[in-house]
């Protein structure tokens, strides 16, 4: 009989899998009973609880992503844009100048010349200060632009009003003529004070290394209200003339390439003319820009630390709960014969389950909150999309969901290895 | 509800039987317990207890139904918790088959209790979020059955307890008599030597009583069957009965 207090050991490993899968069955079998039968309550609070954060978490972090994806400065509709690869920079100070792409002028024109590709323009960006006549300086976002005639937006401004090619550049030799046409956002008009046909002049880092005199550009439109670049100072002006005005025009420098036209051929001119570039579709998102945006990733990081704790808060406390109220279940499958581990794995998958569950229900309503933030902000305030959402949204919320109940779990664990068997079934 | 389909329920261990036979299931020697001196480093040494067994002495052949009587509070529970290892006393010797529960760890005598020993509560203690099949399955989850088998041994208990067509039933959705069956079936499952049962009538109407009994009854004739109860009818089937009075053994009949 001394020997009888231990299981066998022959055929103990399919035994204890056997076990676990028991254990882990029998708590999700449990566990559907009370939330469809028993006590539906507070498990449907528990997941109300977690779904709500959650969905708080998605449409924050779509929001987060947008703000890093978008901007009004790349507020584009086009099909395929090419950037640099980011892990080609060395630098690590935000802020410093990244990357720019090589020979832009020259390839975007082979690339117009693609089947399937209606246009190519580079696109450069460049922070300038312009000042009309009567006015105080004001810093603007110049934006440097092929147009072609048709209508285009770029940064959120329409491109019809320049005029189309570029005649400055003049096959590379940066001698043709200079348009010395802007168009205007309607802030940047409104803090320049300036309307169609006003001349403005230009002073950046680079003009006075590039001829010593200060440029004049003449307004030839400005935007109307409704463009999505109305809210932001911003200029569309001629590449060319933008590269000569900041030095770019030294390698034909650009921030990225815009192309238009059937997205397949568009890809693939793309990848042939800058290899190691990256290329991005339009309606792909890249969460990845996240990280490279400082106040879009601020944002997502505060949502997600914010997440975690209601989150885990919910969970522990509801649970704590629950697993108080459920001591007796408890006291009866330690009386079964359930050591301590399997009722502590009990209650751990039950509070695990609680949470995929909400986590989920909290994806759906973080989708449909998404939808409703740009419906409200289309209807209001900001035409255009201002909440995206991504595939990786579902890993990521569940993660998430499941670390907040890693967090959650020892409270309720703590209630549950407190529970006396002898107090619970003697009540 | 039939005696034979309660008894054929056990032909896994028919082999078993015959060793079983004139073997002290259950035996106490000397036992003693104080309730509130187990507390740890961190109780202080005035701290009042409770002495709820004194030098407590009595065996449980298998075959055989022992009752214990006494008013509340004489140590008739302690008896039963201690026989089922939910606690270690303060003194003497609880051997179950000739092992002694004291000298095994905790997660041993959790071991020790599940594959020996069957309890049946007044309350009945099912858990209100599983079927009655669940409920009588649920010591073979840890015992690491297989599904399947667990489902056939639950539905033939549950049988054998007249409980047939109420397999998929909640415990909310049965009687209180048939829930005591489902404990009783519950308590089988691992197919243990000793039974131990704190009022098993307590919350049931006579006639309800009474089937449980017999139940119970039938129960004994292969194992070891200590029950506990004020109630003249329940004592009635036990082969002994032995009285409690503040912890000690005042009469064996």
């Amino acid at each position: 009989m001394s020997n009888e207090a231990a299981d066998p050991p022959v055929d103990a490993e399919p035994r204890r899998r056997t076990r676990w899968r028991g254990v882990v069955g029998l708590t999700l079998s449990r566990w559907w009973r009370r939330a469809t039968r028993t006590t539906k309550g507070r498990i449907a609070s528990t997941v109300a609880a977690v779904a709500l954060t959650i969905a708080l978490l998605v449409v924050v972090t779509g929001i987060a992503l947008a703000l890093a994806d978008g901007g009004m400065a790349t507020a584009d509709d086009a099909d395929v844009r090419i950037t640099p690869e980011e892990s080609g920079t060395l630098s690590s100070v935000d802020g410093v100048e990244g990357p720019r792409l090589g020979s832009t002028n020259e390839r975007a024109a082979a690339i117009r010349s693609r089947d399937g590709v209606e246009h190519a323009s580079p696109v450069v960006v460049e922070t300038a200060r312009l000042e009309s006549t009567d006015g105080n300086p004001r810093t603007v976002r110049l934006i440097g632009l092929v147009p072609d005639g048709e209508s285009r937006t770029v940064a959120g401004l329409p491109t019809t009003a320049l005029e189309p090619g570029d005649p400055h550049y003049a096959n590379g030799s940066y001698d043709g003529p200079r348009t010395r046409e802007l168009v205007l956002s309607p802030t940047a008009a409104e803090r320049l004070d300036a309307t169609a046909g006003d001349e403005l002049s230009v002073s950046m880092a680079g003009a006075e290394r590039a001829g010593g005199t200060t440029p004049s550009v003449t307004v030839t439109a400005v935007a109307d209200e409704g463009t999505s670049g109305g809210g932001a100072p911003i200029a569309l002006i001629h590449l060319s003339e933008l590269q000569s005005l900041s030095g770019a025009e030294t390698g034909e420098l650009a921030d990225r390439l815009l192309l238009w036209g059937e997205a397949d051929a568009a890809r693939s001119a793309a990848t042939d003319a800058y290899p190691a570039g990256a290329v991005a579709v339009a309606g792909d998102i890249d969460p990845s820009t996240l990280f490279e945006d400082g106040l879009a990733f601020a944002t997502s990081v505060i949502a997600l630390l914010v997440g975690v704790t209601v989150c885990a808060s919910f969970v522990a406390t509801t649970m704590g709960m629950t697993v108080d109220e459920d001591r007796r279940t408890l006291a009866v499958l330690e009386s079964v014969g359930f050591p301590t581990r399997s009722r502590l794995a009990v209650v751990a998958v039950s509070t695990g389950i609680t949470t995929v569950v909400g986590s989920i229900i909290g994806l759906g309503l973080g989708m449909a909150g998404i939808v409703a933030v740009n419906a409200v902000a289309g209807a209001t305030v900001a035409p255009g999309t201002v909440a995206h959402f991504h595939p990786v949204f579902v890993p990521y919320a569940i993660g998430v969901a499941l670390v907040a109940g890693l967090v959650a779990v020892p409270y309720p664990l703590a209630v549950a290895a407190r529970t006396s068997v002898l107090e619970e079934v003697a009540r | 509800m039939s005696k034979q389909s309660v008894r054929g329920s056990r032909s896994s261990a028919r082999d078993r039987a015959d060793e079983r036979e004139s073997v002290t299931a259950v035996r106490l020697e000397g036992v003693t317990h104080e309730y509130g001196s187990t507390g740890g480093r961190f109780r202080s040494g005035d701290e009042r207890t409770v002495t709820a067994l004194r030098g407590v002495s009595l065996d449980v052949p298998t075959g055989s139904i022992v009752g214990l009587e006494g008013p509340s509070g004489s140590g008739k529970s302690t008896v039963l918790h201690a026989v089922a290892g939910l606690l270690v006393p303060t003194a003497g010797r609880v051997e179950l088959r000739g092992t002694d529960i004291a000298a095994l760890s905790d997660a041993e005598r959790t071991r020790l209790r599940r594959r020996h020993v069957g309890i049946v509560f007044q309350r009945f203690h099912l858990l209100p979020s599983l079927s009655a099949r669940a409920n009588v399955a649920l010591p073979l989850v840890q015992a690491g059955v297989p599904r399947a088998a667990r489902r056939d041994r639950a539905t033939t208990l549950l049988e054998a307890v007249g409980l047939g067509d109420r397999t998929t039933h909640l415990p909310s959705e049965l009687s209180g008599g048939e829930r005591q069956r489902v404990a009783i079936a519950r308590a089988l499952s691992t197919d243990p030597d000793v039974i131990v049962a704190d009022e098993p009538t307590g919350e049931l109407d006579t006639a309800t009583g009474r089937e449980v009994l017999e139940l119970l009854t039938d129960v004994g004739r292969e194992r070891a069957v200590l029950v506990a109860s004020h109630d003249e009818a329940t004592l009635a089937v036990a082969d002994r009965v032995v009285t409690l009075c503040d912890g000690r053994v005042d009469d064996v009949q």
